[in-house]
C-alpha cells in the first residue's frame, strides 16, 4: 500500500515502540564505544581516546593464554551439562504441578519451590559446605555412621561437576516453573475435557496437548538458553568452586575477574566480553534459523 | 457483557494508575534533584559558600555496619574533623564512602572518571598502588610533604615513606603499621598434659605430638580428631612452608622472591618443594582434614577448633582472644577444662622460626594528578599526625570511652552503647597508621595486647612475641615490577592451586603434580617476574 | 494394569515426588531462620541445623531497631514499585508493536534489540553515561538503565503472536485504534504475562545491588539488598582485607546477618502467592495450533 496510507494506518504503533527505542539507544548504545577498549592499551587516566590503539595485539595474547582456552572449556561444558540437567528441570515440575489434584497443596508447594531462588549464592555456598563436606559434611558423617566410605562430593572433579549441576537444579527449577506456568493458563481446558472423553490416559495427554501448548514458550528459552553457552555467571562457580577443582570450576567470568578486573587489565576484560557477544550472537542468529526451520517458530 | 465492562474498566485503572505514579515520582525526582548539587558535605551546612571556602573530598571505607543514628559520613569523628580542622582551616571536609568488598572497583571507576575522585584516596593494594602511578594518575607529592607535611614526616619516618616512593619520588604516603608480628601456633595443652608430652618446639616434635593426637585420641573425639588444622588461607600453612626455605643469599632472596598482590611468596625459594612434601605427608597421613581445600574463609576451621576436634595449628597471632572472633571463648565453653597454649613449632635448618611479618606501611594514601586540593589534603593528614588528634580519634573521651591503665587507654567494656558507637570506625578514618598509637613500640604493641578481654591478655603477649620472633622482612625493590603488577592477581591464586594439589594428590604422585602446576605458573608470568627482577638486581649492582 | 490404577499411582508419586522438593526448598531456608534464632556461640560451633539453639532475639531487635534498615526497607520498595511500573509499561509499548508481523522494519527493530543482549560498553562508559546525565544519587540510575529487558520483551512478543488475529480485528472493523486495542482487548488477554513479567523485574530489582555499588554513595538510597551484601562480605576474608590485620574491624554476628537476610527476603518472597489470582485460565494464550 502506499506510504501515506501505510503510515497512517500504524503511525500509532511506530509512536508506541519509539519510548523504548530511545532507550536502548541512549542507555545501550550509548556506551557501546567502550567496546574500543578491546583494540587499545587502555590507561585509566588517558581515558578511552587518549589510550594507545594496538589493533588485535591484546586478541592475540588472550588466545595464546591456555588458562583462556580452560575456562572456555569448561564455560562451554558447564552450560552445556546446565542445558541438558537445568532446562527440562521447571518443565517436568511445571507439569507435575499443574497435574496436581489438590488446589492448595499446588498452591503451597509453588511458593515454596522457588524460596532457593532468592538465597544469594554466598550463601548456598556455606549451606553446600555443610552439607557435602567430605570430613564434617552432613551427608557424609551420616555414610560414616552407617560405616559406609566418605564420598568426596567437593572435592574430587567429577562429583564435583555432579554436586555444581544438582545445586543449580534445585536454585532454578522453582523459579523457572512460573513461566510455564502461566503458560500452561493459556491451554483451552475443553481440549482437555475433549481427551478425556476420547479415552486418553495421562501421559497422552500430557504429550499430546499439554507439551504443544507449551511449545513456543519452550522454543523460546531454548533460543535465548543457546545463545548465552558461552555467557556464565560469575558467583555460582566462584562460590561452589574450590580450589581442588580448578580444571572444571575455572570459567571465563572467574578468569576475567582475575586476570582482568582485579588487576585493573580492562582491555583483557574487555576482549573476553567483546568474544562472548560476537560468539553469542551468532549461536542465537543460527539457533533462531534452525528453529525456525523446524518448527516454524521464532524470535527474530 | 459483564466482564467485559469490568475489564475496560480495569484497563482505564491501570492507566490512571500509572499516571499517577510517574507524577508523583516526577515530583520526588525534582526534589531530590535540587539537593544533588556538588558538594552537599558531611552534615555542617555548606548552602551558599562563604568566600575562600573550599571543598576537600577524602575517600572513607564503607562496611555497611553504621550504628544506629550515624551516617558514614556523618558521624561522631566526621563532625570532630570538620570543628577542629575544616573550621580552622575554612574548609569543608566532605567524606565519600566506598564500599570495602568492591573498594578497588569502584576507585579505577571513579579515576577514570577524572572529576568525581575524591582529593585523598587509597589502597591496600600494592598492585593498585603501582598501577596508578605507572600509569601517571597520581600526583608527586615530594615537595608538598616539605611544605605542608612536617609533622606527618615525623610521624611516618623515612623506613615507612620509601615503600611509597618510585625513584626517590612520593606518589603515595604510606600509613604507618604499627603491629608488624603476624603469626604464631597453637596446641592443646590439656591433650598434650594427658599424653605426658610437652609443648614442641621444633618441626619432629610437632609431628610427633600430630602422630599421638591422631593415634591415641586425647580429647575423646571418636575418631574425628583433626591433629592439624588448616585451611587455604595463609595464616595456616605460612609459618610451616617458609621453615622449609634453605638459608638464602641476598642475591636469591631479591631475584628469587616473587611479590604477588601485596605479600611475598616462597614458591621459586629453595626448600619449597619440601616444604610441599610435608604438607603432603600430614595430608596421606590423616592429619589434615579432607575439607581443608573448602575452607576459604576460616569458618570452619573456627568451628572445628571451638568444638575441640583441633589439636594444634597456625594462626594470625591472637585472632582467636578477641571479642568479635570468640573462638577460644567458646572453646572454653563447649569443651570444660581445654586450654590452647601458644607455640613457635616449625623450625628450620639453623634451629630458628622464620614466618613472614607484615611489611612497616599500611595503606597506601594517594592524590590523584587531577587534584586541585593536594595543598589541604596534606594539611589534613598533617594536622592528623600533630596534637592529640589521631589520639582522640582513636580513643575518644577520657572517662566516657576509655580509662588509663599503666598509661595505656583500654576502652571502657560498660560504657553506653551511643558512646562506644562514636568510635565505631576509627581504623578507617585515622588512615595514617594501622593499630592503635601510642608512641613508642612497647606502648604500642601493650595498647594492642589489651584489645583483647583481660582474661587472655598473658597468652596474647605471649602470641605476639612470637608472631615477631625470626620476623621475616619484605623485600623492598626502588621501582615496582611490572610484571607483578600484570599477573600477580592470576599467580596468586595458580600458588594457592598449587599448595592445595600437591598436598591433596596421593604421595607417589606429587612430583609429578609439582612440576606440571610449576610449568603453569612459570608460563603464566612466574618466569617474567623472575626475568625482570634479576635484571633489575643486576642493575643494582 | 487399569486405567484408574495407573492414573492413582501417578497422582500418588507425584504427589511424594512434590513433597520431598518441597523439603529440600525449604530446609536451607528454615536453616537460615534458626540461626538468625540462636546464640553467637552455637552458631559458630555449628550446633544449629533447623531449629533454634538457645533462642534469642536480640537479632531481629537489632535489626528492628536499625534506623538505616528500616529506611532501606521503605526505599527498597518505594523503588521496586516504580521500577515495575515503569519497566511494565515500556515492555508493553515495545512488545505490542513488535508483535504485529505486518510491521515494517520490525525484523530490523528485534536485531538492534536482541544485539543488546550480548553486546555492552562496560562499566566505565556507562558509569561516564550516567555521570553526564546528571542521574549520579538519584533513583533515577538505578531505574532507566534496566528499563526494558529484551529476554522479557521477547518473552512478550511470543505471548502476543499467540492471541488470536480474529479478536483484534473484531475489534478493528468496529472501528478501534492500534492503542484502544491494546487496552481493550490486548492486555486483559496478557494478564498472566504481565503478572509474571513484573514478578520478575520486581524480583530482579528487589535483588539486584551491582548498579547501586557503582552510581549511589549517599546511605538514603541504598537498597535492602546492598546492605546485606555488605554485611555478609565484610567477613569475607579476602587478602586486602587480611592486610589489615587481626582485631582491625567488627565482625557482625553471625545470627545478625541470618536476620537481616530474612529482613531482606521475606518481603519479597510474598509477592508472589498475592499476584496467583492473575494467573487464572485465561482465553486463548498460545493457544494450540491444530
Amino acid at each position: 500500500m502506499k506510504p501515506q496510507m501505510y503510515l497512517g494506518r500504524y503511525w500509532q504503533l511506530y509512536g508506541l515502540v519509539a519510548l523504548p527505542i530511545v532507550y536502548f539507544i541512549v542507555f545501550k548504545y550509548g556506551p557501546m564505544y567502550g567496546v574500543q577498549i578491546a583494540f587499545k592499551d587502555f590507561n585509566l587516566f588517558q581515558g578511552i581516546h587518549g589510550s594507545e590503539w594496538i589493533g588485535f595485539e591484546a586478541f592475540g595474547e588472550v588466545f595464546r593464554n591456555q588458562e583462556f582456552f580452560k575456562t572456555l572449556r569448561n564455560t562451554l561444558m558447564l552450560n552445556f551439562l546446565d542445558l541438558i540437567v537445568s532446562f527440562p528441570a521447571p518443565l517436568v515440575l511445571a507439569i507435575m504441578l499443574y497435574e496436581l489434584k489438590s488446589g492448595w497443596f499446588r498452591k503451597f508447594s509453588q511458593t515454596v519451590l522457588y524460596v532457593p531462588h532468592f538465597i544469594s549464592w554466598v550463601i548456598i555456598g556455606g549451606i553446600v559446605y555443610q552439607v557435602f563436606g567430605t570430613q564434617s559434611g552432613m551427608i557424609n558423617n551420616v555414610l560414616t555412621g552407617l560405616g559406609l566410605r566418605e564420598i568426596p562430593f567437593l572435592t574430587e572433579k567429577g562429583n564435583w561437576l555432579a554436586t555444581y549441576l544438582a545445586t543449580g537444579v534445585w536454585q532454578s527449577a522453582g523459579w523457572g516453573t512460573i513461566l510455564y506456568l502461566a503458560a500452561l493458563t493459556g491451554i483451552n481446558r475443553e481440549l482437555f475435557e475433549a481427551a478425556e472423553v476420547d479415552g486418553a490416559g495421562r501421559f497422552k495427554r500430557i504429550w499430546h496437548i499439554t507439551l504443544p501448548g507449551l511449545k513456543t514458550t519452550i522454543v523460546t528459552l531454548l533460543i535465548i538458553n543457546l545463545g548465552h553457552i558461552i555467557t556464565i555467571g560469575f558467583e555460582r562457580p566462584y562460590v561452589i568452586g574450590n580450589l581442588a577443582v580448578r580444571e572444571y570450576s575455572d570459567v571465563l567470568s572467574t578468569f576475567v575477574y582475575r586476570v582482568g578486573l582485579e588487576s585493573g587489565q580492562y582491555t583483557l576484560a574487555t576482549v573476553v566480553g567483546l568474544f562472548q557477544a560476537v560468539v553469542g550472537l551468532v549461536f542465537v542468529l543460527g539457533a533462531n534459523f534452525i528453529s525456525k526451520k523446524l518448527t516454524d517458530e521464532s524470535i527474530l | 457483557m459483564e466482564r467485559r465492562r469490568n475489564k475496560r474498566w480495569h484497563g482505564k485503572y491501570r492507566m490512571l494508575l500509572m499516571a499517577a505514579v510517574i507524577g508523583l515520582t516526577t515530583v520526588l525526582a525534582a526534589c531530590s534533584g535540587t539537593s544533588k548539587g556538588g558538594s552537599e558535605g558531611g552534615g555542617a551546612g555548606s548552602g551558599g559558600a562563604p568566600q575562600g571556602r573550599v571543598t576537600l573530598k577524602v575517600e572513607v571505607f564503607d562496611r555497611g555496619n553504621a550504628p544506629s543514628g550515624m551516617k558514614i559520613n556523618d558521624n561522631y569523628l566526621t563532625r570532630y574533623v570538620q570543628e577542629n580542622f575544616g573550621d580552622p582551616n575554612n574548609i569543608n571536609v566532605e567524606f565519600v564512602p566506598i564500599p570495602r568488598s568492591e573498594e578497588i572497583q569502584k576507585l579505577n571507576v571513579l579515576m577514570a572518571s577524572a572529576n568525581d575522585v575524591p582529593d585523598i584516596i587509597f589502597t591496600y593494594d600494592t598492585g593498585t598502588y603501582n598501577r596508578y602511578a605507572s600509569q601517571g594518575g597520581l600526583m608527586d607529592v615530594t615537595e608538598l610533604l616539605d611544605e605542608y607535611g612536617p609533622n606527618l614526616k615525623a610521624f611516618l619516618g623515612e623506613d615507612t615513606l620509601k615503600y611509597g616512593q618510585i625513584d626517590g619520588k612520593q606518589f603515595a604516603i604510606p600509613g604507618r603499621r604499627l603491629v608488624l608480628g603476624k603469626y604464631a601456633s597453637y596446641i592443646r595443652q590439656d591433650w598434650l598434659d594427658k599424653l605426658g608430652m610437652s609443648a614442641p618446639q621444633t618441626t619432629d616434635e610437632l609431628y610427633a605430638a600430630l602422630k599421638a593426637f591422631k593415634e591415641r585420641d586425647p580429647g575423646d573425639t571418636g575418631g574425628k580428631v583433626i591433629p592439624l588444622g588448616m585451611s587455604v588461607a595463609p595464616a595456616q600453612f605460612e609459618p610451616l612452608l617458609w621453615s622449609f626455605i634453605e638459608p638464602l643469599t641476598e642475591e636469591q632472596r631479591y631475584t628469587l622472591t616473587q611479590k604477588l598482590g601485596s605479600s611475598d611468596h616462597p614458591v621459586l625459594l629453595p626448600g619449597f618443594k619440601e616444604g610441599l612434601r610435608f604438607m603432603n605427608k600430614l595430608y596421606n597421613e590423616g592429619l589434615i582434614s579432607k575439607d581443608f581445600a573448602l575452607d576459604k574463609d576460616k569458618k570452619q576451621l573456627w568451628q572445628d577448633v571451638q568444638n575441640g576436634l583441633v589439636g594444634a595449628y597456625s594462626e594470625d597471632a591472637g585472632e582467636l582472644y578477641f571479642e568479635y572472633n570468640g573462638t577460644y571463648k567458646n572453646l572454653l565453653t563447649n569443651v570444660p577444662g581445654s586450654s590452647l597454649t601458644p607455640i613457635d613449632p616449625y623450625t628450620d635448618s639453623e634451629g630458628k622460626h622464620p614466618k613472614p611479618g607484615y611489611a612497616p606501611n599500611a595503606m597506601y594514601i594517594m592524590i590523584p594528578k587531577s587534584s586541585e586540593r593536594a595543598a589541604e589534603a596534606i594539611k589534613y593528614l598533617d594536622w592528623m599526625a600533630s596534637g592529640d588528634h589521631l589520639f582522640f580519634m582513636q580513643n575518644g573521651v577520657e572517662g566516657e570511652n576509655y580509662e588509663l591503665e599503666d598509661g595505656i587507654p583500654v576502652l571502657k567494656a560498660d560504657a553506653p552503647q551511643d558512646v562506644k558507637d562514636r568510635l565505631y570506625n576509627y581504623g578507617d578514618m585515622a588512615i595514617i597508621v594501622n593499630g592503635k598509637y601510642m608512641g613508642e613500640t612497647e606502648k604500642n604493641n601493650e595498647a594492642y595486647i589489651r584489645q583483647t578481654p583481660k582474661e587472655f591478655h598473658d597468652v596474647m603477649r605471649v602470641s605476639v612475641n612470637i608472631s615477631n620472633s625470626d620476623k621475616i622482612d619484605p623485600v623492598v625493590l626502588p621501582r615496582p615490577i611490572e610484571a607483578e603488577a600484570r599477573y600477580g592477581s592470576a599467580l596468586a591464586d595458580k600458588y594457592d592451586e598449587l599448595i592445595v594439589m600437591t598436598t591433596m594428590v596421593a604421595p607417589d604422585k606429587f612430583d609429578a603434580t609439582y612440576e606440571s602446576i610449576m610449568k603453569e605458573y612459570m608460563a603464566a608470568g612466574g618466569q617474567a617476574i623472575l626475568d625482570e627482577r634479576t635484571k633489575l638486581y643486576e642493575e643494582s649492582q | 494394569m487399569s486405567e484408574r490404577t495407573a492414573n492413582r499411582i501417578f497422582d500418588t508419586s507425584n504427589v511424594i515426588l512434590i513433597a520431598i522438593a518441597v523439603l529440600l526448598c525449604v530446609a536451607p531456608f528454615l536453616h537460615i531462620i534458626a540461626i538468625s534464632l540462636s546464640s553467637s556461640r552455637a552458631i559458630m560451633s555449628g550446633e544449629v541445623t533447623l531449629l533454634p539453639v538457645q533462642l534469642t532475639y536480640e537479632a531481629y531487635r537489632r535489626v528492628f531497631t536499625d534506623q538505616a534498615m528500616l529506611q532501606s526497607l521503605g526505599f527498597t520498595i518505594f523503588l521496586t514499585v516504580l521500577t515495575t511500573v515503569l519497566c511494565m509499561a515500556m515492555t508493553v509499548a515495545a512488545a505490542y508493536p513488535l508483535s504485529k508481523t505486518q510491521l515494517k522494519g520490525r525484523r530490523l527493530l528485534m536485531f538492534v534489540i536482541i544485539v543488546t543482549m550480548f553486546f555492552s560498553g562496560g562499566m566505565i562508559p556507562e558509569y561516564i553515561l550516567i555521570r553526564d546525565l546528571n542521574l549520579l544519587n538519584t533513583v533515577w540510575a538505578l531505574v532507566l538503565p534496566g528499563l526494558v529487558s529484551p529476554f522479557y520483551l521477547i518473552i512478550m512478543i511470543s505471548f502476543l503472536k499467540g492471541i488470536p488475529e480474529s479478536l483484534e480485528e473484531a475489534a478493528e472493523i468496529d472501528g478501534s485504534t492500534h492503542i484502544g486495542t491494546l487496552f481493550r482487548i490486548t492486555l486483559p488477554l496478557s494478564m498472566p504475562v504481565i503478572a509474571t513479567l513484573s514478578l520478575f523485574y520486581a524480583v530482579g530489582r528487589w535483588n539486584g545491588f551491582q548498579d547501586t555499588l557503582l552510581y549511589i554513595t549517599k546511605p538514603e538510597l541504598y537498597p535492602l539488598q546492598l546492605k546485606l551484601y555488605q554485611i555478609i562480605n565484610n567477613s569475607q576474608a579476602s587478602d586486602l582485607m587480611r592486610m589489615e590485620g587481626a582485631g582491625m574491624y567488627e565482625v557482625l554476628p553471625e545470627g545478625l546477618k541470618a536476620a537481616s537476610v530474612i529482613f531482606a527476603t521475606v518481603p519479597i518472597l510474598i509477592v508472589y502467592p498475592w499476584l496467583q489470582r492473575y494467573f487464572v485460565n485465561g482465553v486463548m494464550i498460545g493457544a494450540v495450533k491444530g
